[in-house]
């Protein structure tokens, strides 16, 4: 009987110091997104008590929820702007940086497209409006219809300076608010090309092997390709917290920087930090 | 038989009737809970979409100053009436509406405190929709000259602008119409900006009926920039150019310029009918810059401008008229000295006045002037501090100076004397909404043989500021 109460009593102590009462808002990159939400799908199994919101919309609308005081974290494929640190020096906030891994941006086509590699160059030329039909690059005779994120998006920005070299999208692109959407159309027209991060690679989408040495070599998009940094369009991923929250968020973020929450992030489809 | 029939009609009826109940039914079962949330959720994405295209903004700036001297009066010792050391006021309290339609926008914000109501903006924006580049802006607007005027007060490090944007530009907004140059966000030329517009000249309208034009010559204010951040993130800076040429209705026969007679730089006047209708030319050039650095001990900021150009005024004061300059004098009548009184060496008569006055155009003083600020703004690490040092300085006349200002036939005032004013402040960011400042500056003119100017005169400004913003 004393047996049965010490192991209930050392039970219920136990759970004490697993649970945690915390409650965190996630906001940001939709790249990002899909690790987050895994991670806390996670994280709130083995802590209970634990209660994570992950929502995406963009980097640029992390941030914005950052200095607004409207989230916890904001995860961004990007890192901070110029602007965005002055708006949170004007509030008075300290902020902090963190990166989490690294994602391979690919670039989609339909799977019935033929094509199955192109240069920078080429891809260029197409996100800048030069290249118009997909004959000019060794394709069809078919029109090509360009899917790019909005301008709020990490993703957006970091395919302009790295792919486009900072050249401006053509005014005819596509502009869709959320990385699934840009998926779903691609998947859903013959002539469509945008560009996702690996995790979000699924059956209805080919992605394109990329070269980034004039066609001398073509590289494909894949975690390998990503970890021994073959794959030329590689970039950090970020979580920006305040100093004030930095108690509430560190578990969280401890997990996701441990090697089990390093191995969910490769998991899900990202490059973790080792 | 007739029973017979008579039941097989009831089947009949009663089949149809249960089929029809079943088809209801099923019908029923049709509507799609999903497709009920989702119609739900749209019409409240609707909704929001609308919300959000209208923004309500404000700020409220509370103060108390003190001055080294009562009644000295300083462009740092906000609007005292009398003779004052010290005040509380509300510097400012403002209310900003904007509603942002796709490719348009409307603009309203007013200010109110003890001091009365004032419009601000009041103003429609409009782009074109085919390379939404250019923008056309009418209403009451703040002028596009420079840096300073432009910058909110809500942001601004220091209390007050620089003495000489506060005399150039007594009211920062005017009224008229400005068409604005700047490519896309997705544009490779988006860091550049050209704004030029036609004004009327006189400044915002502070109140119903006041500071309207009054001279039909319309001011062209021009601003070129250029605004960038470097890939790293690191570094954000900013240059400008202005152009102003303007002026305003001269309605008085005499005039007054600059020129040096016998080693002494004076006002010399010249007089003539055809000066009244003519206008007086009012021309400026501008330069600014802007270095906002993110620097391992926290971000900082060096920003600075000058100003140089031509400005007419008055005889006591070089500020731009906001309504047509005028003077008053007393009205006088000869008098014929009395038999018996008579001096034949003296006049026969001699002058009293009468009591009453008369408003006159007052005559023009032509003068050259330069004026210039710097700010130094450093914020403490990760720490809630800003500090900020700010030097300005304001030269009314730059053909004269110091002790040549005040000499006898000069015809010189103190609208002549340069100022320069040393600032130093500190700010506490307590949130989002709240910031406090505590700034002193510290006001230098130059001495000159003026009575009351032949000394540096004690109006050393104290500001603690408490700022509410949303």
């Amino acid at each position: 009987m004393k047996k049965i109460a010490l192991t209930i009593m050392i039970g219920a102590i136990a759970m004490a110091f697993t649970t945690m009462n915390i409650s965190i808002k996630i906001k940001g990159s939709d790249t990002v997104l899909p690790v987050s939400q895994k991670e806390a799908e996670v994280f709130m199994k083995k802590n209970a008590g634990a209660n994570i919101s992950v929502v995406g919309g963009g980097s640029g609308v992390g941030f914005a929820a950052l200095i607004d005081g409207t989230t916890d974290i904001a995860m961004a494929s990007r890192s901070i702007k110029f602007s965005e640190k002055q708006k949170l020096s004007d509030a008075g906030k300290a902020y902090k940086e963190v990166k989490i891994g690294f994602d391979a941006l690919s670039v989609i086509v339909n799977p019935q497209n033929k094509i199955s590699q192109l240069t920078r160059e080429q891809l260029e030329g197409i996100f800048t409006g030069k290249t118009t039909n997909w004959k000019e690059v060794g394709g069809e005779d078919m029109k090509i219809v360009v899917y790019s994120r909005e301008s709020s998006s990490g993703t957006f920005e970091f395919f302009k300076e790295h792919v486009l070299k900072n050249k401006n999208y053509a005014s005819s692109i596509m502009m869709m608010p959320a990385t699934g959407a840009i998926v779903q159309s691609v998947s859903q027209t013959k002539g469509a090309i945008g560009y996702v991060g690996l995790a979000y690679i699924e059956n209805n989408v080919k992605a394109l092997k990329v070269s980034y040495d004039k066609g001398k070599s073509f590289i494909t998009p894949s975690m390998a390709t990503a970890k021994d940094k073959t794959y030329p369009i590689t970039r950090p991923l970020f979580y920006y917290y305040l100093s004030t929250s930095e108690k509430k968020v560190k578990p969280f973020v401890d997990f996701i920087l441990s090697s089990e929450g390093q191995k969910i992030l490769e998991q899900v489809g990202y490059v973790p930090l080792q | 038989m007739k029973i017979m029939k008579t039941k097989n009609y009831l089947k009949v009826i009663y089949a149809i009737a249960v089929m029809l109940l079943l088809g209801n039914m099923a019908f029923a079962q049709e509507t799609n809970p999903t497709d009920t949330l989702t119609d739900h959720v749209k019409k409240l994405n609707d909704d929001v979409s609308f919300l959000k295209k209208i923004q309500f903004s404000g700020y409220i700036l509370a103060q108390y100053q003190s001055i080294d001297s009562a009644g000295a009066g300083s462009t740092e010792f906000y609007k005292s009436v009398g003779n004052v050391k010290n005040q509380f006021a509300l510097r400012e309290a403002r209310i900003k509406l904007v509603y942002n339609g796709n490719l348009s926008q409307y603009v309203f914000q007013f200010d109110a405190t003890e001091r009365g109501v004032a419009i601000k903006d009041m103003y429609a924006k409009f782009t074109e929709p085919w390379l939404k580049t250019v923008s056309l802006t009418v209403g009451h607007m703040n002028r596009p000259f420079g840096f300073e005027i432009g910058y909110s007060s809500g942001d601004r490090e220091s209390p007050e602008r620089a003495r000489m944007s506060q005399t150039i530009f007594p009211s920062e907004r005017d009224l008229g119409a400005m068409l604005t140059f700047q490519a896309p966000k997705t544009s490779k030329w988006n860091p550049l900006k050209l704004e030029m517009g036609l004004y009327n000249g006189t400044g915002g309208a502070n109140a119903a009926g006041t500071n309207l034009e009054f001279d039909s010559k319309k001011d062209f204010i021009g601003h070129l920039t250029y605004n960038k951040s470097l890939k790293n993130e690191k570094l954000n800076f900013g240059v400008g150019v202005s152009y102003y040429n303007g002026g305003w209705r001269d309605g008085s026969t005499d005039k007054y310029d600059m020129n040096n007679i016998a080693g002494v730089e004076q006002f010399v006047k010249t007089s003539n009918t055809s000066f009244i209708g003519s206008i007086t030319k009012r021309e400026y050039y501008g330069v600014d810059a802007q270095v906002n650095m993110d620097l391992p001990w926290g971000l900082a900021t060096l920003r600075g401008e000058y100003i140089t150009g031509s400005q007419p005024g008055t005889s006591s004061s070089s500020t731009s008229p906001q309504t047509a300059p005028t003077s008053t004098s007393n009205v006088t009548t000869k008098v014929v000295v009395p038999n018996g009184n008579y001096n034949k060496t003296k006049d026969t008569t001699y002058t009293v006045a009468t009591g009453a006055t008369t408003t006159t155009a007052s005559p023009v003083y032509n003068r050259n002037f330069n004026g210039g600020y710097f700010y130094f703004i450093q914020n403490i690490a990760k720490t809630k501090f800003q500090v900020t040092v700010k030097y300005d300085w304001y030269d009314p006349n730059t053909k004269i100076s110091g002790k040549q200002i005040g000499v006898k036939n000069s015809n010189t005032s103190s609208a002549d004397i340069k100022y320069s004013t040393l600032g130093l402040g500190l700010a506490y960011k307590w949130d989002n909404n709240i910031k406090i400042t505590a700034y002193y500056a510290m006001v230098q003119n130059e001495v000159t043989l003026l009575k009351g100017y032949e000394h540096e005169i004690p109006d050393n400004v104290f500001t603690l500021r408490l700022q509410y913003k949303f």
